[in-house]
């Protein structure tokens, strides 16, 4: 790979580092891709006994993983390893160069290592995904709006199903802890920088690495198995799947690289005098996301290899006959699977809590409970997974200890509402988009919070596992309350990291669009689940036909909301109002430095000497 | 939010939004109470077993054990929304609020909670115990369930085999499902229960149908392709209808 870069294309003297970028990349992927695949399509045994795929998945994997060599090596990944390796460091001007100094926009388009680059790229790759995932979901409930399904055959309704469900998962993982995690967090803590600058361009650039395999996969015969891809339907599954397990395996090393670097940039980085109980709620919000994320997602990492080994080496981890069992991979996944849900909504929801007493002009509601809440969610959601099997039959007298870790969540989760309505209460609401974007995850987090319950309790889970009650209930988590929280997110930090202010009338009229076309889209769900209907089906019973119509009408609008939000922000972005400092008067760091934010964001470190929620006339 | 600030500031339970705020959750808790427990029952499957009528019963219970806590939610915010709101570009004046704490509310409400908590727990347990003692009965009809890409067959005791489900009203059943492919999942949704049929494991759920009619067995989990039209009749009639089926059918069967 280094004789490709090293031809003499430009000055002498100009640094390898100043030659790479995203186009490099793109091409010493393909080129690596194709090569190995050129070669391992010449090389590689045939099979000797028939069997479907083997041979077909090793020269797939391989050239993914060629592909992901490349574009990392192109992207510049490895050069600093390899000086390190090598006895060397990257010199100053290289760093500078590297931070993106005086860089313009080509910065967003290399290994930069500044993290409100890195922030900002992380916001447009969220809304990209969330637009694919989007018109996704837009294609499943435009066909299922008739009974017989029809226009979309069944292979490709699974594998749109299984995409949706992976692209949104990852677009909401990253939504909060994304952006605003890596643009606001180090500024919000009084911090030059990460901990780890390099590794946040890695953990970025990882992600766009990552969404080839899956798009690849896609021309495969796609993910026919829903994002789950249980096994042993995995195994027969075409050769998308292994799209899919290379996806997971390089999202899975981008969040833990990730979840390091945002941990250790919050407990050694934080400005003078930021002690614990002065450190902004979010900040507990993102850690405890990106903290989870660690435990979590080795095992994801190892569910899909075990998985790629079963497709293309004829191991049997997950094969019965063989001596494996489907139930293996269940345990992996869900053990990942469960903490992800709360790796998700823990940041929507602190960041609205750190909206909270901006808006109502009102210190927070008791932080310490603040902090047990999520403390509590985070530790009990590790130890919850197996209540996604209370049916698969693997245990069944686990179900009831499960059930009890499982509801003893809705402890800690009351917390977070205590504290919500605790700060409102008395507050002098000033009325943004943001600010009611609080009752409505107060709203749909309840919604979604009560019929958690419901599914929770195992023999109403025996009739309700499975059913579109599953994907109503937990849209309404996820999206109800998680997106909700990070859309206004985006509106409340748009100054912050544009400098302009977001439209407000788009911003309210997309807001209304949203949460109306939410609600009755996933009520009209709720109704289909209570009747019976299955969960991933193309085709349904006629009695179905009322409620799929309502959430496909309700879909319809939310999309609608969602352009309106995408014109706004673009509209907004190029030529919104100019931003007053602080255009929200609010007591955290991120509001002192100003816009455009300088190189390192403070020219002398911050001393923090007040509680950032010192609001109310007798303070406390 | 809205009082003056008068010298002596009347207790806290005489105060306009704390009045507003109790007479807003009673009012709430009856609307998300019944409303909730009205959009279950009119959606919700009619119950072909004991079993989903307990299913029904939990739901109830949930939702009304629930309806005080989201009343009061909804409650706090409709004051909060109600009182004095503030419109324009520039923030409002702080709060008047004191307390950034309060031991005492936290402390309710951490009790409240765990007490609603452990109430949930204990009304599934009765449950789970009742369901859980069908699969022990000794009188239970065996029938096993296999599932395959993408249809099921059940196996009866007198070696009939058939894809649609025939069962006598008032009698348990137990089936012993497994699958000969990926995995499945038995659902007869009327009578509220569902297994995963597992290659190369057989796993077993339990009912007894008290209605006689025709319900829906239906794929809970997803099987691939054809997964949306694995579904089939299951045909709960008398004990005479039963047997008069089952040796017809068990002669067909071995004459074919």
């Amino acid at each position: 790979m280094t004789t490709v870069m090293s031809k003499p294309v430009s000055a002498p003297g100009k640094s390898i580092i100043e030659k790479l970028n995203f186009f490099t990349a793109l091409a010493l992927g393909a080129l690596s891709a194709i090569v190995v695949w050129r070669l391992a399509l010449q090389f590689l045994p045939q099979d000797t006994e028939v069997r479907l795929f083997t041979r077909e998945d090793k020269i797939t994997l391989l050239s993914m993983t060629a592909w992901f060599v490349g574009f990392m090596t192109g992207i510049g990944a490895l050069v600093g390893p390899f000086r390190w390796l090598m006895g060397k460091d990257l010199t100053h001007e290289e760093n500078m160069f590297l931070a993106g100094k005086d860089m313009g926009v080509k910065r967003y388009f290399r290994y930069t290592t500044d993290h409100k680059v890195v922030g900002i790229q992380y916001l447009v790759i969220t809304m990209l995904i969330f637009g694919i995932g989007g018109i996704l979901a837009m294609l499943i409930r435009t066909n299922l709006g008739t009974p017989e399904g029809g226009w979309i055959h069944p292979q490709a309704y699974n594998s749109i199903v299984g995409t949706h469900g992976i692209v949104m998962i990852v677009g909401t993982i990253i939504m909060v802890t994304g952006p605003f995690g890596n643009f606001i967090m180090p500024i919000m803590i009084g911090a030059r920088d990460m901990a780890f600058p390099r590794l946040n361009a890695l953990s970025f650039w990882l992600i766009v690495a990552a969404a080839v395999p899956l798009l690849w996969g896609q021309f495969l015969g796609g993910i026919s198995t829903g994002w789950t891809a249980y096994n042993p339907l995995a195994s027969q599954a075409p050769l998308g799947m292994d799209g899919y397990i290379m996806f997971i395996c390089i999202f899975a090393i981008s969040t833990m690289v990730a979840g390091a670097n945002i941990t250790t940039t919050v407990v050694k980085m934080r400005a003078k005098g930021m002690t614990w109980n002065r450190t902004p709620i979010f900040i507990y919000g993102v850690v405890a996301s990106v903290a989870l994320a660690l435990p979590a997602f080795p095992v994801f990492f190892l569910s899909q290899v075990l998985s790629a080994m079963d497709r293309a080496l004829d191991t049997s981890f997950y094969n019965t006959a063989g001596g494996g069992s489907g139930w293996l991979y269940e345990n992996l996944f869900w053990i990942m699977g469960h903490p992800e849900v709360y790796v998700i909504l823990i940041p929507a929801v602190a960041a609205l809590m750190e909206m909270a007493p901006v808006f109502t002009r009102n210190p927070l509601f008791s932080f310490n409970v603040a902090i047990m809440g999520i403390a509590g969610i985070s530790g009990l959601s590790i130890l919850v997974w197996a209540h996604h099997m209370y049916m698969s039959g693997w245990a069944p007298l686990l179900n009831t200890p499960f059930m009890l870790t499982t509801e003893l969540i809705s402890i800690p989760t009351g917390m977070l509402f205590l504290v919500l309505v605790g700060t409102l209460w008395r507050g002098r609401l000033w009325m943004t988009m943001p600010t009611m974007s609080i009752f409505a995850l107060l709203w749909n987090f309840m919604i979604g919070g009560i019929t958690g319950i419901y599914l929770s309790d195992v023999p109403a889970d025996a009739f309700l596992h499975g059913s579109m009650y599953v994907t109503a209930h937990f849209h309404y988590t996820l999206m109800g309350a998680g997106l909700t929280g990070a859309l206004a997110a985006l509106v409340y930090w748009f100054p912050a990291m544009t400098g302009r202010m977001f439209d407000k009338k788009l911003s309210w009229i997309s807001f209304w669009m949203v949460q109306i076309g939410f609600n009755i889209a996933f009520i009209g769900m709720f109704t289909v689940g209570l009747a019976g209907q299955p969960r991933r089906v193309e085709a349904y019973a006629s009695t179905f036909n009322t409620g799929n119509m309502i959430t496909t009408g309700g879909a319809y609008l939310i999309m609608t909301g969602m352009l309106v939000l995408l014109y706004g922000v673009i509209s907004s972005w190029r030529s919104g109002v100019i931003a007053p400092k602080n255009p929200w008067q609010a007591k955290t760091l991120e509001w002192t430095v100003g816009y455009p934010v300088p190189l390192e964001n403070f020219d002398v470190l911050p001393v923090v000497t007040s509680d950032p929620y010192g609001y109310g006339k007798a303070k406390s | 939010m809205s009082e003056q600030m008068t010298p002596q500031t009347p207790q806290w339970w005489k105060k306009p939004d704390v009045k507003k705020t109790a007479i807003l959750w009673a009012i709430c808790t009856v609307v998300i109470g019944y409303g909730g427990a009205q959009f279950n029952i009119r959606n919700i499957v009619s119950p072909a077993s004991l079993t989903m009528s307990g299913v029904i019963d939990l739901m109830q219970i949930f939702t009304w054990a629930s309806a005080p806590v989201a009343g009061l939610v909804a409650a706090i915010c409709l004051t909060v929304l109600t009182s004095k709101r503030h419109y324009g570009d520039n923030p409002p004046a702080d709060a008047d609020h004191e307390i950034a704490n309060s031991p005492r509310v936290v402390g309710l409400w951490i009790v409240v909670s765990s007490v609603l908590c452990l109430f949930a727990l204990v009304a599934g347990f009765i449950v789970i115990q009742k369901d859980s003692a069908e699969l022990l009965d000794s009188d239970a009809i065996q029938l096993n369930v296999t599932g395959q890409q993408w249809l099921w067959s059940i196996d009866y005791p007198n070696g009939a085999r058939s894809e649609d489900v025939y069962l006598p009203v008032n009698k348990p059943v137990v089936f012993h499902v497994t699958s000969v492919d990926v995995k499945h999942s038995f659902w007869i949704v009327q009578m509220g229960i569902k297994i995963d049929a597992n290659p190369g494991y057989t796993t077993e759920t339990a009912v007894t149908p008290n209605k006689i009619g025709v319900f829906d067995l239906r794929c809970a989990e997803l099987c691939g392709l054809l997964h949306a039209y694995m579904q089939t009749k299951v045909h709960v009639v008398s004990q005479a209808d039963y047997d008069a089926w089952l040796n017809n059918h068990a002669a067909i069967e071995k004459g074919a």
